[in-house]
């Protein structure tokens, strides 16, 4: 256990390096994009007829400060507030700290994102797995045919379809956003229904548009994996064909959890045409709404909450190599 | 668990074996009307270059020939299991491993590198309906003790923790602990350094004698075969041009490929230029000739007859060969 425990602390002290690495990176460049929504505010109240410091003050009561700093010094503030966790105040919806817009946009992301996510995962390895075996067959080309055809149609296009499809064609489901009003928010029927309803449409976009790369992904390495020689070794020592399969599929889904853990840490910023088209009140409308609004501090959360999970995707899938893989394992461990 | 003398080794009966694959020009033979018996508690050795139907051959006597090969023609008795051309589903199954072991190129990654040897052998007894796991444990241990490896330390470890020569013990262990009594070897020391190699050999010889086996080893290093084998049978485009007894094979060689083959090998001492390439190339599974001697292309001795008729393998004495030329010449 000492090896995870070292890996485990050399992989956090290089994610804290990324994490402000990223930080710096993303700070410099948000600040760099013209426009800046103080100023227009402040020339709006001028125009208005305000004197200036009457503008200024209006600014000040609007969003509860001014900017003063020179560059260097915001940038120290903008850091020395990230370590105690404070990203900074909305621009767009004044008072309210980033931290708590995005816990709350991330909610929306996380479930659905996940969902559609883990369900292709399991479809796609399955299926894989047939496409692999019966690869000379009808079925295996038919399944192969599947997940090359949706993996190359474009996730919004996917989504428009199923809209058109399900939702006005016959609509049997909701077409956007994530939940009805009618219903009270609470551990209700009514409510979680609702809930599930509005997700069942992006959670299949998700799900429909990620599986063509599993399936595609799985069935190429079972092929591999076939054709190595400890299959034919097993065969040939009169293995059962039940313990030869379990070998065959060890082995084949191993470079796909590196996939899966990246995806999944991909998965808070990669919804943004989804949570577009379905009006989805997730990290990937935010990010639009915020590059929109011209909101620096909600940008750069944004940016910063994508990169991190990225980064703890990374280590979460080294470490479960090391637990699943004896060759990655023993790599410090040997003699 | 006491060995059985080598009296009760199995003999092998190859007859008539014709191994065919599948290729866009047709089915094409690999294995062409190979006849060939393994005495009981022999070693047998199969010489031959890459792509003369050795390997094809070693696989045929589990039922073994991975698509889109197929045994064409012929038979592989084994005694006390009977025709293993006829075998199929469970009952071929179980015979592998359990009759008949095999051995892979150390070389080759024979094993799961997910799962510890151990862990491997226990899923081969459960394979084989072995209701005493820990004996087998035991006699897994024993076997690897016997071939000079700390056997609990093994069966601990996964295969990239093991060295060449020792995944190559590890192989054997795995062939034998079921107590299969036919052992084929595939290219036994491909790829180890002599020291390994030769103490593969002396392994290999030793646990044959031991434990009563009948034994082919498949191998391109004539070297390998004169150090082990006591009948010797020469491959050539897919079809046995000679056999015999090692020493009178190596000793005296009858046919022209046999011939070539023992005079290519450089000798430690005299000159280096005494030994003589064979010239030309081995045939492919698709230039191998459908008529005629498939040697001929290559051989000093052709006659017209060479051309139109396979020469049919001759029983002189001990030794069988395949040639016209040395008909006539023992007619003559």
């Amino acid at each position: 256990m000492t090896i995870i425990a070292r890996r485990l602390a050399g992989h956090l002290a290089r994610g804290l390096v990324m994490i402000l690495v990223v930080a710096t990176i993303s700070f410099f460049i948000v600040n760099n994009i013209p426009g800046d929504p103080m100023a227009a505010r402040y020339e709006k109240l001028i125009e208005q007829g305000m004197s200036p410091e009457a503008a200024a003050q209006g600014v000040k009561v609007l969003y509860g400060f001014l900017p003063t700093g020179t560059l260097w010094e915001q940038y120290t503030d903008y850091m020395s507030g990230l370590v105690r966790l404070d990203l900074g105040v909305s621009v767009s919806r004044p008072g309210t700290p980033v931290l708590d817009v995005l816990g709350e946009a991330t909610k929306w992301t996380v479930l659905p994102v996940l969902a559609g996510t883990l369900l292709s995962f399991l479809v796609g390895i399955v299926l894989g797995v047939y496409a692999a075996i019966k690869r000379t067959g009808k079925l295996g080309d038919a399944l192969a045919i599947s997940g090359s055809l949706l993996h190359g149609i474009p996730q919004y296009v996917l989504a428009m379809l199923l809209v058109v499809i399900f939702a006005t064609l016959i609509p049997i489901l909701p077409a956007d956003g994530p939940v009805d009003i009618l219903f009270e928010p609470g551990f209700n029927a009514g409510y979680i229904g609702s809930l599930v309803e509005h997700a069942v449409l992006p959670v299949a976009t998700y799900a429909l548009s990620a599986y063509g790369g599993w399936i595609l992904a799985m069935k190429s390495s079972v092929v591999t994996v076939l054709g190595d020689d400890f299959i034919l070794a097993a065969e040939l020592r009169g293995m059962k064909r039940s313990i030869i399969f379990r070998y065959i599929a060890r082995n084949a889904i191993l470079p796909l959890f590196t996939i899966l853990a990246l995806s999944l840490g991909l998965l808070l910023g990669g919804a943004v045409f989804i949570e577009k088209i379905f009006n989805y009140p997730g990290l990937g409308l935010l990010l639009i709404n915020s590059i929109n609004d011209r909101d620096y501090a909600l940008m750069g959360g944004a940016f910063l909450l994508i990169t991190v999970a990225v980064i703890v995707a990374n280590i979460v899938a080294d470490l479960f190599y090391t637990v699943i893989d004896p060759r990655v394992r023993s790599g410090e461990e040997a003699r | 668990m006491p060995h059985p003398a080598s009296s009760q080794a199995p003999g092998v009966r190859i007859d008539g074996l014709t191994v065919v694959y599948k290729t866009p020009a047709g089915e094409l033979p690999a294995v062409r009307d190979v006849s060939l018996t393994l005495e009981p508690g022999t070693i047998t050795g199969i010489v031959g270059e890459s792509g003369s139907g050795k390997s094809t051959l070693a696989l045929s006597l589990l039922n073994a020939v991975q698509p889109p090969g197929r045994i064409a023609a012929g038979s592989v008795e084994i005694d006390g299991l009977g025709d293993v051309v006829g075998l199929s589903g469970e009952r071929l199954r179980k015979a592998r491993g359990a009759h008949i072991g095999y051995v892979f190129q150390a070389a080759q990654n024979s094993l799961n590198p997910l799962k510890t040897v151990g862990k491997q052998l226990l899923d081969l007894g459960r394979s084989h309906g072995v209701d005493d796991l820990r004996g087998l444990v035991r006699e897994a241990r024993e076997l690897l003790g016997r071939m000079g490896l700390d056997g609990a330390r093994v069966l601990d470890s996964h295969q990239h923790e093991l060295s060449g020569g020792m995944r190559q013990r590890v192989g054997i262990m795995l062939a034998l602990v079921l107590n299969a009594h036919v052992v084929v070897l595939d290219e036994p020391t491909t790829a180890l350094d002599m020291i390994t190699q030769a103490n593969i050999l002396k392994i290999v010889r030793e646990v044959h004698a031991e434990r009563g086996l009948t034994t082919l080893v498949i191998t391109h290093d004539i070297g390998v075969v004169a150090e082990v084998a006591d009948r010797l049978a020469v491959m050539y485009g897919g079809r046995l041009v000679e056999q015999g007894p090692t020493r009178e094979v190596l000793g005296a060689p009858r046919h022209p490929y046999t011939r070539g083959l023992i005079q290519a090998i450089p000798r430690l001492v005299g000159d280096i230029d005494e030994a003589r390439a064979l010239p030309g190339r081995p045939p492919t599974l698709a230039t191998v000739p459908t008529a005629g001697c498939v040697f001929r292309e290559r051989c000093a001795l052709r006659m017209d007859v060479c051309e139109t008729d396979d020469p049919a393998a001759v029983a002189h004495g001990t030794r069988i060969v395949a040639c016209h030329a040395v008909k006539v010449r023992e007619h003559a």
